[in-house]
């Protein structure tokens, strides 16, 4: 507690508090611009926090880090096009919506939803940091292969035409994952050669591609049906009556989402599509999904809001990144002079509370500029899609080459675009592809250290293991159920009539 | 537009281009450099990538198998403007080369404006010349990049 009150007392400092402030600004700015996320603005203003002091430099990417996953929301919504990894759930829904001329609502759903899940996850880690860590650290590669490939069976249910060719889509994105420099043998793979792909496929372009540019080629090909813009009055701030319909989702999506952040490697992207798919699994409006629904943005934005929260726990604790974002937060401690690990708990505290004071204030700040600006926010949709999107390209463009300079990236883009439009013509939904591709390292890790862990006996090894076999035992029952109720139908199906 | 399924339905040759691209990743697991047995402790490089494309196989198998709908919806064509917005993502490229990342995105904003219905020369010139103006302010200015500047910008500044 004391530690709590002297890192939350950091924030009466003005030069902090402006950090603070600043931060969440540019976070929710660059967020909101495709392809620019938090890893990404993350990555370019590391160098510029260097010669701040380690409190004031955290509190910055902090604010910043949770201001871009809330602005990766606003384009998520209003031109389908997910500013940060992490929304790419939300545009499911959203994009939708904003289609329908509800793009006030979705914004506005977004931001409490966001704040609600941000500032729920930093409570929890206030309290519960050091037990949460320390469970998620007692996770052993079975384990994580058994969530990985728990995470990846939930895509049967994310989006697209059917399970199979969602599964499909999965599949690819592990495969996708499997390209660079194999980590355990250095044996490259898939690289033809190209120096670019030697540290595998970048996350971002083939995000932009999949989302930004399939979009802009899809909505290229049926101009002529585009026009109807957005009308001020149909802007609006959520009412009563659709937060309580979205409240369990967003108690879902919190939950979800914090949890699933603070288990390492699975960031606000896993958590995002999870949360999707189980605030549908569990609406009493299921037929409102693919169509525009509420709880499709709340659940998710709950969720990826905190998995930023919980995916600060191994960031901090273990010195294991939870997503591509805390990564850098990682790299930004260690030029700082501070070495993560569970010692910073006890070592420096203060520093710790204050970098879950920064992420409280961060939220708060956005809620109210979310809240506020959600007209102003609403205004992008008004852009004539003639120059609405061009410019949208040409944002993927320096996107996509931003992170590591390399036009490799930006042709990568183009190639994902052209895959995303294919995908979408023919009825599979790119995220059960970004999702495999999220996962396929950490499964392959873990399937490798497994093995490594239950030399010959791994069938005896994975019974050993209990938190492993419940996963796997729920993947099996989630992917096999249908089939086998469908089998069962079938049997009973002639019986039925004979008896009849 | 509907029309009775045929035997190689829509999803079947979804079915079959996804089962050539997985037969093409198998194949490229022979393609791994060699690693020498006493080096080699657990998996190697390929055996991860084999299963995976095997999975892939699989479930295009399934994917094939799946009942065919009783009539199939014909795709919606792709018209012109697509094609020519595809055609200006690789022009795109083509001016970067020469001209500089710069030049090439306030000709691709004016073109593809000009391409999906806008006619005011002067707000496809504005927006374009706008945007070009706060990333390279943003971009160039704040964050330190080096954008490509093409065969034009290089002869011109090195």
């Amino acid at each position: 507690m004391e530690a709590f009150l002297s890192g939350m007392a950091v924030l009466a400092d003005p030069f902090i508090l402006g950090m603070t402030v600043a931060g969440t600004l540019l976070g929710v700015f660059v967020g909101a611009l495709p392809g620019i996320g938090g890893s990404t603005t993350l990555a370019l203003l590391l160098p510029l926090t260097i010669g701040i002091n380690p409190i004031a430099s955290l509190a910055f990417m902090g604010a910043v880090y949770c201001g871009a996953n809330f602005g990766g929301s606003i384009t998520a919504i209003l031109v389908n096009s997910p500013g940060d990894p992490s929304a790419s759930a939300t545009a499911l829904e959203g994009y939708k919506m904003a289609e329908k001329g509800e793009a006030g609502l979705a914004l506005g759903m977004s931001a409490v939803a966001s704040a609600i899940g941000g500032i729920f996850s930093v409570i929890v880690m206030i309290v519960a940091a050091p037990l949460l860590a320390r469970a998620a650290y007692s996770f052993g590669p079975p384990e994580y292969f058994a969530l990985a490939l728990f995470g990846l069976s939930m895509c049967a249910a994310v989006g697209g035409d059917s399970p199979v060719k969602n599964l499909i889509a999965a599949a690819f994105g592990v495969a996708l994952a499997t390209v660079g420099i194999d980590l355990t043998t250095g044996v490259e793979r898939f690289t033809f050669g190209l120096y670019d792909l030697t540290d595998g496929i970048g996350f971002v372009p083939v995000l932009i591609g999949l989302f930004a540019l399939a979009e802009m080629f899809d909505q290229a090909s049926r101009q002529h049906s585009l026009g109807k813009l957005l009308k001020l009055d149909s802007v609006r701030i959520p009412g009563m009556a659709e937060f309580r319909k979205c409240a369990r989702s967003i108690v879902l999506g919190s939950g979800l989402g914090t949890f699933i952040g603070a288990l390492p490697a699975l960031g606000a992207t896993t958590a995002a599509l999870v949360s999707y798919n189980e605030t549908r699994r569990w609406s009493k409006h299921k037929h409102e999904f693919g169509h525009g629904a509420i709880e499709g943005v709340a659940g998710p934005e709950a969720a990826n809001n905190s998995a930023v929260g919980g995916a600060m726990v191994p960031t901090l604790a273990l010195g294991i990144p939870g997503s591509s974002t805390t990564a850098i937060m990682l790299a930004a401690l260690v030029v700082q002079g501070v070495r993560p690990g569970p010692h910073l708990f006890n070592e420096q505290p203060t520093l710790l509370y204050a970098v879950f004071a920064s992420m409280l204030a961060a939220n708060l700040i956005y809620l109210v500029l979310g809240l506020y600006s959600a007209k102003l926010f609403a205004r992008i949709s008004m852009v004539p899609p003639a120059l609405l999107w061009p410019a949208v390209f040409v944002l993927s463009v320096i996107g996509a080459y931003g992170p590591n300079q390399s036009m490799g990236e930006v042709y990568l883009m183009l190639f994902f675009g052209v895959v995303g439009l294919l995908f979408r013509r023919h009825g599979f939904s790119p995220a059960p592809l970004v999702m495999g591709l999220v996962l396929g390292s950490l499964l392959e890790e873990s399937l490798k250290q497994s093995l490594l862990i239950f030399q010959d006996g791994w069938v005896l090894g994975f019974l050993g293991r209990p938190i492993a076999l419940l996963l796997i035992g729920v993947t099996l029952l989630g992917l096999g159920a249908p089939w086998v109720l469908r089998l069962v139908a079938r049997l009973r199906g002639p019986a039925g009539r004979r008896v009849a | 537009m509907s029309r009775p399924t045929p035997f190689l339905w829509r999803d079947r040759r979804v079915a079959l281009a996804v089962a050539a691209v997985a037969l093409a990743f198998l194949a490229g697991t022979f393609s791994f450099d060699a690693v020498p047995a006493a080096l080699m402790e657990g998996m190697g490089a390929s055996e991860f990538p084999r299963l995976v494309g095997f999975v892939i196989l699989l479930l295009a198998l399934v994917l094939a198998l799946q009942p065919a709908p009783a009539e199939e919806e014909a795709l919606p064509a792709i018209n012109r403007c697509g094609w020519a917005t595809f055609a200006a993502c690789l022009a795109f490229l083509a001016v970067m080369a020469l001209a500089g990342m710069l030049v090439a995105m306030f000709a691709f904003m004016v073109g593809v404006g000009w391409l999906w219905g806008e006619r005011r020369p002067g707000v496809l010139l504005a927006s374009a010349g706008g945007m070009v103006l706060c990333l390279w302010l943003l971009f160039v200015r704040v964050f330190g990049l080096t954008l490509p500047g093409g065969l034009l910008g290089d002869m011109l500044f090195n």
